[in-house]
């Protein structure tokens, strides 16, 4: 039973860091339209990013970790102003944006690689004592990581249903034409979709970062299988589905540790994800109602 | 030449010719019919691992050293045969798993997803096919009859490279044979408008999972010729993003363009990833390879932008048009149409 407590606290750290990632994908997605494979490798230039602010300016983590949001969210619009909308106003089709988008990925991640190497790194923090809630034991750091998740879960259900702006968004990723006509500027709410994507990506890659203990440049894309299944998992687009997915995900992943070997962790999260779309092809959320009142 | 330089020459060109194979498998996929394969290399892991226990043995020879299932000593081209029809039986599963129920895009993710979870279920469990170590001292074939093998005899370097460049002209003629015989148009129909081909009666459900199949074998026969000449084969070998290398060797050579393709593997997985083993070393051991990597990234966005169609594009196939009735004081010119004749 023990055991079973501890697998459920390491599933609730991980499912709040995918649940940021898995936000930050699906809202790109909704918004954009276009399936942003880029996404892994800004979660490991954040967490490089942080790690060079943190390790060899010297700046608390925590501050790094808002500077490298902020600089992942602006190298976000940045491929969206300078690479990918070029590409879609030529008409490029949507598999072919899929290839665009790895092609980044594999450029920033071995920029990276390139630029800090191969080795595993780590932040300057003090561990601190581990803190016990009832009979569940966290580090510090995961304690954080959720308190972000859950803020930041938070700030975004407030963003798409109380502000202009995530009206706007909600809008956007229905019926862009539409939205236009109605005299939304589009372009500028794919930039705020993208910022928010990319701020979102760097948080999950600084916080990944922090409860690894360790991680190298593949940090962001080992996690992005798992964010999509994540995201698939609860209905790509829907913010709300991709929370429920990495619940799922993230809960699942550590239980199934209890029962059979840790190492076939991934693949138990993935036969979920394929039997679920097998299943049921759009995930767990779908249909008119989460389009009209659930989602982005 | 020196024998450091056949060594390393005959390395680039067996890697480029199985490249070339498993390039053209995965264009019959996503270049002439559209099935977004993002799980490609799976077929090549396959393929590998069938011929590697095929003639490894038992897996109680060389001392136990690894551990894997069944395990025979096949005679040469049986283990590759063999392991191109396992690739065409997983395309079939494949196939059956994603091109009938999911539209492109999940289609796409699902086949990477596989690739995945093949690569994490092969690494956690030792006993299958030893885990993340792999497996290592895969015969080459054919030593008896050259005398000698790949790190003793330069003969037998240079007979392999001969063995794989009369594969690649056998896999270049099927794959010739297929995209201009009428199968062919059939798949391009498919490609560009399925409910079009689908309602002049192309099945494209089936035509999908048979170019799933071929695409696979290809790919399988390309891991088997790949492996028996390394010796070795692990999760490593097989990761995602290696697919990838064969999407870049697609879009640079001309995507749906066999000669094009061909060019494609030559460049991308022969020159830029292999083409390095000619040139001196510089930097740290890692810079090399991320170097490469950045390299095959821009190469893919420049090229979808200054030259979505590759450097030799895909032919325009031309066909005298039909003699349509009322038309006949043209009939001596002849009017060339882009579209397929169709008959009746």
């Amino acid at each position: 039973m023990s055991q079973f407590i501890a697998a459920t606290g390491f599933g609730i750290v991980n499912a709040g860091i995918f649940a940021l990632a898995a936000v930050g994908f699906t809202l790109q997605f909704s918004v954009t339209n276009v399936l942003n494979i880029a996404f892994g490798a800004i979660m490991t230039l954040a967490a490089f990013v942080a790690y060079e602010l943190n390790v060899v300016v010297g700046a608390d983590i925590w501050l790094a970790l808002i500077i490298a949001a902020a600089a992942s969210g602006i190298l976000s619009v940045l491929i969206n102003r300078g690479i990918i909308q070029p590409f879609l106003k030529r008409g490029t089709s949507f598999f072919g944006m899929v290839v665009i988008t790895i092609a980044l990925d594999l450029m920033v991640e071995y920029a990276v690689e390139a630029i800090w190497g191969p080795t595993f790194l780590h932040y300057n923090v003090a561990a601190g004592s581990p803190v016990t809630l009832g009979s569940l034991s966290f580090t510090h750091f995961q304690l954080v990581a959720i308190g972000i998740s859950v803020v930041g879960m938070l700030a975004i259900h407030l963003l798409l249903k109380r502000t202009k702006l995530g009206k706007a968004m909600r809008a956007t990723s229905c019926d862009p034409r539409l939205s236009k006509v109605c005299g939304i500027r589009t372009s500028r709410i794919h930039d705020a979709g993208w910022f928010l994507s990319g701020m979102l990506a760097g948080m999950a890659g600084v916080i990944l970062g922090l409860t690894l203990g360790t991680f190298s440049f593949t940090v962001g894309d080992s996690y992005l299988i798992v964010i999509i299944a994540a995201t698939m998992l609860g209905g790509i687009g829907q913010a709300y589905g991709a929370m429920l997915g990495a619940v799922v995900i993230g809960l699942v992943t550590q239980w199934s540790s209890l029962v059979i070997s840790g190492g076939y962790s991934e693949v138990v999260a993935f036969v979920i994800l394929v039997a679920v779309l097998l299943i049921r092809p759009t995930g767990i959320i779908s249909g008119v109602a989460a389009d009209r009142n659930m989602a982005a | 030449m020196s024998n450091s330089d056949i060594y390393l020459l005959t390395t680039l060109l067996v890697y480029t010719g199985v490249a070339m194979i498993a390039s053209w498998g995965l264009n019959l996929q996503i270049g002439e019919t559209n099935v977004l394969n993002f799980g490609f290399i799976l077929f090549e892991a396959v393929g590998a691992y069938v011929t590697a226990i095929l003639t490894l043995g038992p897996d109680t020879g060389n001392g136990g050293v690894q551990q894997y299932v069944f395990g025979a000593v096949l005679p040469f081209p049986v283990p590759w045969l063999v392991a191109m029809v396992v690739g065409a039986a997983l395309g079939l599963v494949m196939g059956l798993l994603t091109v009938r129920r999911l539209r492109g895009d999940y289609e796409a993710v699902v086949m990477l997803v596989m690739a995945v979870v093949a690569y994490y279920a092969v690494s956690a469990d030792t006993s299958l096919l030893n885990g993340s170590e792999g497996l290592s001292l895969i015969p080459a074939p054919f030593t008896g009859a050259v005398g000698g093998g790949p790190n003793t005899s330069m003969t037998y370097r240079w007979v392999y490279v001969a063995v794989v460049a009369l594969v690649c002209v056998l896999a270049f003629i099927v794959v010739n044979r297929v995209t201009s015989a009428p199968l062919g148009r059939a798949l391009r129909a498919v490609r560009d408008n399925d409910a079009v081909a689908m309602s002049l009666g192309k099945d494209a459900t089936r035509l999908r999972i048979l170019v799933q199949m071929v695409g696979g074998a290809l790919g399988a026969l390309a891991g088997a010729m790949l492996v028996q000449w390394v010796g070795a084969w692990a999760p490593g070998s097989w990761t995602y993003p290696e697919t990838f290398t064969l999407f870049a060797a697609i879009i640079v050579g001309g995507t749906a363009n066999i000669a094009g393709v061909g060019l494609g593997a030559v460049i991308v997985p022969g020159i830029i990833l292999e083409g390095v083993i000619f040139l001196p070393t510089f930097g740290p051991s890692y810079l090399t390879p991320a170097l490469q990597w950045i390299l095959i990234g821009v190469l893919i966005v420049g090229f979808m932008w200054f030259r979505p169609q590759g450097i030799i594009p895909e032919r325009r196939r031309r066909f005298p048009a039909l003699a349509v009735p009322g038309t006949a004081g043209e009939s001596n010119a002849v009017q060339l149409v882009d579209l397929e004749p169709r008959r009746s």
